[in-house]
């Protein structure tokens, strides 16, 4: 067969296994990529998705396995060297350095061109070019740190394709991208095809699986567990594969609860000037055993409204009310002391501490607890905090290798568990969740809409804050639209109107 | 009064120049994301090397060679501790500076003896000397009457400036400093780089440190670089981690010191401990307002790790 035309395969990895000390990350894995196919690698986090393509790049040395480029068996010991083989690959947190522009970053470690120098003019023109090519618009001269992340992506797809890759690995593409960004890479990665080029696509999302993909491969638990043609199996079927167990499609009653208010915002403004990053007049209820979900495009006030919730930061103008008195000091702690609890947006920044174990981690609220501590906090319980620890390992099922291991080791979704435990063992009268589910797997995510939904049933009052439309309709008992940091819409959560509210969040 | 300012810029330039040569070291040390505290160390030894073996070759120009040599040998300590084995640079960066310099003054004792009367050697001439110029013009004395390693510290800050800027390779050792493992994955050779610039580190505070007893001093005593070292630190920062801005931080500090020793010499009611103090409060001064915004290279101080999960 010619070099190129489709079902030409360009890429085999056969069992393949990758142990980190004792633990397997991959197991025997098979996999094949042929030429202009868009191939999906689909599995839970944790599968071995990362790991498996961190091997194909010469990051990772395979314990076993071996790899064969275009028919020749090949040892990739190097990232450099994969790139000789043409393989490119977009990493899940871009490998860019901020503080050189877009040109910088697509040239560096260039080793095609001769001279000490860097011949500007010659590769600008190379660059564009292939801009063009692809449909991939960059501003060459801009740095980094001015760019959005769907911008930054098409950098790192760039500086791929300037090396010359063939095969072009996208690692969770869409995991940091806007629905509309998303979109955009969606007929980059078409373009691609039709150059003949291949991409290995990285997600658990599967709508966008079944939008892009020409194969699937399936991993659970670090092994292949078959590879699909499109069309063969339903999104169903293959979410079922991917997590191992029957996924019934969810059905959360909604309530109409009545219940007492346990916090109220009235006519507040915060920063009110600022479209992005402020309030204006926002006045909202919460009330207990009901979820009131804010729906809307990020970045149009939902993450003052979350800080302003917990205390983090306080109103300019109006007032707070929580449970039935006003607010008089706005602090993190006083709220903490309410029996305010937070799931906060970014798990990494705020929501945990990644150097402290995860059973440290677990109480670091509570630590004045007489269970954990005597004398209010001047010495810790080590062995009550651990037993603990493991009683809530087993609870909210956070697969850790010991509660003693550093968080910031753990999978996202895991990571989320964590804070699930600590903000929700505290039974909160108030639950402010932010993005509570985001890169998270369907399995994960399942788990924490369950859990909130039981706090809901027992009385609390929750606040969800998600980008997420899905995650809004599917759980909220009733939906706030915000945008530019307005409240522009209040719907019922039962047959909520999907269009009207579309409209509201685009500002309508 | 003119021969005051006359003289007090030739000293700026004087002062400054070991402290061109520190400040790149540092620089260079920075870029590739380590930071360096032992300069201070690394320039004593240079100091005492450069002193012994210009002494015994008579040969200024050797004896900076031998500087920059030791200077490369310590600071494989600091290397082989902070890359290989990823140790706390901070923490390796301060025993450079209390284990060289007690191994600076100690060979020097072995060598001299103790309680003997300070030995002098013959320092690098300067080109106006070399040349036979006999003029006594302000800019006759100003470009010429200095030693070729001035020479040498402003060259190095321009081709310092044209690597960084201009060539690929200057590029890729600034990514190893802001951001390893995005180097790595582009074929980069992060180790590589690193051990390079602690040579270079090395040899330019070996070199600065050797400035002093070649060009600056006949004598060798015990605690001559006098805090150069962590002025160095400081002018990196002034400088914003870029060559022509180390440039101005060290002329300036330069300035501060050739000033602090002119009022020591016009002023006799003022104890001259007090004048003694300009640089180094200069140095605090410009902390405080310049080094409340961090820009340095982003993985400064950091380890780096291969396979890493």
């Amino acid at each position: 067969m010619a070099v190129g035309s489709p079902q030409t395969e360009v890429l085999r990895m056969e069992h393949i296994t990758k142990k980190f000390g004792s633990v397997y990350a991959n197991r025997d894995i098979n996999f094949d990529v042929r030429a202009g196919e868009v191939h999906t690698l689909l599995g839970e986090n944790g599968a071995g998705k990362s790991t498996l393509m961190n091997v194909l790049f010469g990051l990772y040395q395979p314990t076993e396995g071996d790899i064969y480029v275009r028919g020749q068996k090949v040892k990739i010991e190097s990232p450099s060297q994969a790139v000789k083989l043409g393989i490119g690959m977009v990493h899940q947190h871009f490998m860019l350095v901020e503080a050189m522009t877009v040109f910088e970053n697509i040239i560096l470690g260039d080793t095609r061109s001769k001279g000490i120098f860097i011949d500007r003019n010659a590769r600008k023109e190379e660059i564009l070019e292939l801009s063009r090519k692809y449909g991939l618009d960059a501003d060459l001269d801009h740095p980094i740190t001015e760019l959005a992340v769907g911008a930054q992506q098409r950098v790192e797809i760039l500086k791929a394709l300037y090396r010359g890759c063939d095969v072009l690995v996208l690692d969770e593409p869409t995991a940091a991208l806007t629905d509309q960004e998303a979109e955009g890479l969606f007929e980059i990665m078409n373009k691609l095809k039709q150059e003949g080029k291949s991409v290995i696509f990285i997600s658990h999302k599967m709508r966008e699986v079944l939008r892009v993909s020409d194969r699937i491969t399936i991993l659970r638990a670090g092994q292949t567990v078959e590879t699909v043609n499109i069309g063969e199996v339903s999104g169903e079927e293959l979410a079922n594969r991917m997590i191992g167990r029957e996924l019934k499609p969810s059905q959360y009653v909604k309530s109409d609860s009545s219940g007492e208010i346990v916090a109220a915002l009235d006519h507040v403004s915060y920063h009110k000037s600022s479209k992005h990053n402020g309030l204006n007049d926002v006045s909202l209820k919460v009330h207990r055993g009901e979820i009131v979900g804010i729906a809307g495009v990020d970045g149009n006030g939902q993450s003052q409204l979350a800080m302003l919730l917990t205390g983090n930061i306080a109103p300019e103008e109006g007032a707070m009310d929580l449970k039935n008195s006003k607010v008089t000091r706005f602090d993190p702690n006083g709220f903490i002391q309410e029996n305010v609890s937070h799931i906060p947006e970014d798990r990494n920044k705020a929501g945990l501490v990644g150097n402290m174990s995860v059973a440290d981690n677990l109480v670091l609220k509570s630590t004045r607890d007489k269970r954990f501590s005597d004398g209010n906090g001047m010495h810790l319980k080590k062995k009550a905090i651990r037993s603990y620890a493991l009683e809530m390992q087993e609870k909210y099922d956070i697969r850790c290798s010991s509660v003693e291991q550093e968080s910031r080791n753990l999978s996202g979704g895991n990571q989320q568990k964590v804070i699930l435990a600590r903000e929700l063992e505290a039974s909160p009268d108030l639950l402010v969740a932010v993005h509570p589910t985001r890169g998270l797997d369907i399995g994960a995510t399942r788990f924490i809409h369950d859990t909130v939904i039981m706090q809901r049933d027992m009385g609390c009052g929750v606040l969800l804050i998600s980008a997420d439309f899905d995650e809004i309709l599917e759980v909220s008992d009733r939906i706030l639209v915000m945008f530019e940091g307005q409240i522009m819409g209040e719907y019922s959560g039962k047959n909520p109107p999907i269009d009207e509210i579309s409209l509201a969040m685009a500002g309508k | 009064m003119g021969s005051f300012i006359a003289n007090l810029l030739l000293a700026t330039v004087r002062m400054a120049s070991p402290l061109i040569f520190l400040s790149l070291a540092e620089l260079y040390s920075q870029r590739a994301g380590l930071v360096n505290i032992g300069i201070e160390g690394l320039a004593a030894i240079g100091s005492l090397t450069g002193f012994l073996i210009s002494l015994i070759t008579g040969n200024p120009l050797l004896g900076v060679l031998a500087g920059a040599l030791a200077g490369i040998l310590v600071n494989m300590i600091f290397a082989y501790a902070t890359i290989t084995l990823c140790a706390e640079q901070i923490v390796y960066g301060m025993a450079i500076n209390i284990f060289a310099p007690a191994l600076a003054a100690f060979t020097y004792r072995v060598y001299f003896g103790s309680g003997s009367e300070l030995v002098q050697v013959e320092l690098m001439g300067t080109m106006k000397s070399m040349f036979g110029i006999k003029s006594d013009n302000f800019f006759v004395n100003l470009f010429l009457d200095q030693t070729p390693m001035v020479y040498l510290a402003y060259i190095l800050v321009i081709v310092t400036a044209i690597y960084f800027t201009r060539t690929k390779s200057g590029l890729n050792y600034k990514a190893v400093g802001e951001y390893p493992k995005a180097a790595a994955t582009l074929g980069i050779n992060v180790i590589g780089i690193k051990y390079l610039s602690c040579i270079i580190c090395g040899a330019l505070a070996g070199i600065g440190g050797a400035y002093l007893t070649t060009c600056y001093s006949k004598t060798y005593v015990d605690g001559n670089v006098a805090g150069r070292g962590f002025i160095a630190l400081a002018a990196v920062i002034f400088g914003r981690w870029s060559s022509g801005g180390v440039l101005i931080a060290c002329l300036f500090f330069g300035f501060c010191d050739a000033l602090q020793i002119r009022l020591q010499l016009v002023n006799n009611t003022l104890p001259y401990q007090f004048f003694q103090m300009i640089p180094y409060v200069a140095t605090v001064v410009v902390l405080a307002i310049i080094g409340a915004k961090k820009a340095g290279p982003r993985a400064s101080g950091q380890p780096y790790r291969k396979e890493e999960r």
